[in-house]
């Protein structure tokens, strides 16, 4: 009897392959955060002219990449932390990051997915065209959207045990930023809170793809938003790695 | 430094665990040899399940010293966990994931190649063979203990951990793990197993350690217990059937009352 001590790459490499299968029998959710984009995409069909396509297409970006983080992330790892799957994780030779690693690994890929399908809704329906520049430096912009809500996800995990707290905390989180989000950055809801919007985890995440996909309008402000994002990636994560609890008892 | 046959597989040496102001484990010692099944008997909150999460590296301990064949656990917790295999309480896998690909996810997590002859066999070993494409949820309580104890053995440990692997089983399932138990013990691993039945640790443990408030209080064989304390009046009062019993014994040294 030999005591073998796995690879780190092993251990990665089965965890990624355990979670694109959970994650393959989950297309519905997968569908779903595809799906609210796609309606609003279409439904701006008539106005695509008027607000641009880099500003249709960097909303609904924008709302997928909500969904990713905050109900599809936060609401996996709720669960499974109160089943009980983290821990029978943790009880092997499993350095804990691998875990978290390959879930964020996964919802990398989900990231580029929904970005490419509103891509496609966005041609097929609307009829915006990028360059390929803007749609290559828009996926990575998604990536750096993208883990501003998957650790703003990690905070609100970080801060709540109860599953079902977490999902409808969740909810609640999303469509206050949806509809706070694209009300305010409209000016719906006043001049002082359109300026709040414009800095927010929305806004900057909006910003931040719309300048993407027009590569030639990149300007400095770009760049403070590009901070911005990052430093909200960085903040949420810390507080969230922080208060994270592998165990919701 | 993998030790010789006679040593100690699991060595604990005055383990402290508290939180806040509660001294959940205060000073607990215990050795657990190869080829030995020993049992950690204590009621609810004596301080079980606080011990065992330190041995499975879950839980830090405020002081002492855990060494799994050979290694200190604190100084190299994955040498450590990569030794020993864990059947959790109330173990849970990914609901998505069948049989088959929890089994494969744990092959590769303990780094054992696993072939689909491997697969198969170790199925039909636990008697899923028909069962390899369903989900874990949708397994009987037995059918999981039994995926879940082939996983903690997945890797050839020198140390199994159990932590009440038969509650909730029916007489059938629950005879069937005992065989299964002692079939790990023939090849030679150490078992540690946690549980509240006295009728089970008599049947399979070779040893036992009863703890109770945090303390180790006796450490023996079953019989040796019963023996040692067969004619304490205490143990005579709390007697139902004449005839003492481990649970007899067990109750008087702990106490009537129940714990919370």
């Amino acid at each position: 009897m030999e005591t073998i001590i796995p690879k780190t790459s092993t251990v990665l490499l089965s965890l990624l392959r355990a979670d694109y299968r959970t994650q393959w029998s989950n297309r519905r959710s997968v569908v779903l955060s595809v799906l609210v984009p796609a309606v609003i995409l279409i439904s701006w069909k008539d106005i695509v002219d008027k607000i641009g396509g880099a500003f249709a297409l960097s909303t609904c970006i924008t709302v997928g990449l909500m969904s990713i983080g905050l109900m599809g992330y936060s609401n996996s790892i709720a669960r499974d932390r109160d089943k009980g799957v983290f821990q029978r994780l943790r009880v092997a030779p499993v350095p804990s990051w691998t875990i978290m690693v390959s879930r964020l690994l996964v919802q990398l890929t989900m990231i580029l997915i929904v970005t490419l399908a509103v891509f496609i809704v966005g041609y097929y329906f609307d009829h915006i065209t990028i360059s390929p520049g803007g749609y290559a430096l828009a996926f990575l912009a998604a990536l750096v959207g993208g883990a501003v809500y998957l650790s703003l996800g990690q905070v609100i995990v970080g801060l709540i045990k109860n599953p079902e707290t977490i999902q409808s905390t969740t909810r609640l989180v999303y469509f206050a930023f949806i509809m706070i989000g694209m009300l305010g950055e409209f000016g719906i809801l006043g001049k002082e809170l359109q300026q709040d919007v414009h800095w927010s985890p929305y806004g900057v995440v909006k910003s931040l793809l719309s300048a993407s996909l027009q590569p030639g309008q990149w300007k400095s402000e770009t760049l403070t938003t590009l901070a911005i994002t990052i430093s909200y990636s960085l903040a949420f994560a810390t507080l969230g790695i922080r208060w994270f609890k592998w165990n919701s008892r | 430094m993998n030790h010789p046959e006679e040593a100690d597989i699991l060595k604990v040496e005055n383990l402290n665990v508290r939180y806040g102001d509660f001294h959940a484990v205060k000073n607990i010692s215990f050795s657990v040899k190869r080829g030995e099944i020993f049992g950690l008997l204590g009621p609810n909150g004596a301080g079980k399940t606080s011990t065992l999460s330190v041995l499975e590296g879950l839980l830090k301990p405020d002081s002492g010293i855990v060494i799994v064949d050979g290694f200190p656990a604190h100084k190299n917790s994955l040498r450590a966990r990569a030794s020993m295999g864990v059947q959790l309480q109330s173990t849970s896998f990914q609901p998505e994931l069948t049989v088959s690909q929890i089994l494969q996810l744990y092959a590769g997590i303990y780094g054992v190649s696993m072939s689909d002859e491997n697969l198969s066999a170790i199925l039909k070993d636990i008697n899923l063979d028909d069962a390899s494409t369903k989900k874990f949820s949708q397994l009987s309580g037995g059918q999981q203990q039994r995926v879940s104890l082939v996983i903690a053995t997945i890797h050839n440990p020198r140390l199994v951990l159990l932590d009440e692997p038969t509650t909730g089983l029916d007489p059938q399932s629950r005879r069937q793990l005992w065989e299964r138990i002692e079939a790990i013990r023939e090849k030679g691993h150490a078992v540690l197993l946690t549980t509240h039945s006295m009728e089970e640790a008599e049947a399979v443990c070779d040893r036992i350690g009863i703890i109770d408030r945090g303390q180790v209080i006796t450490i023996d064989t079953p019989q040796a217990l019963i023996e040692k304390h067969k004619n304490d009046p205490e143990v005579i009062r709390v007697s139902r059937r004449g005839k003492i019993t481990l649970e007899d014994v067990f109750i008087a040294l702990t106490g009537t009352a129940i714990r919370v």
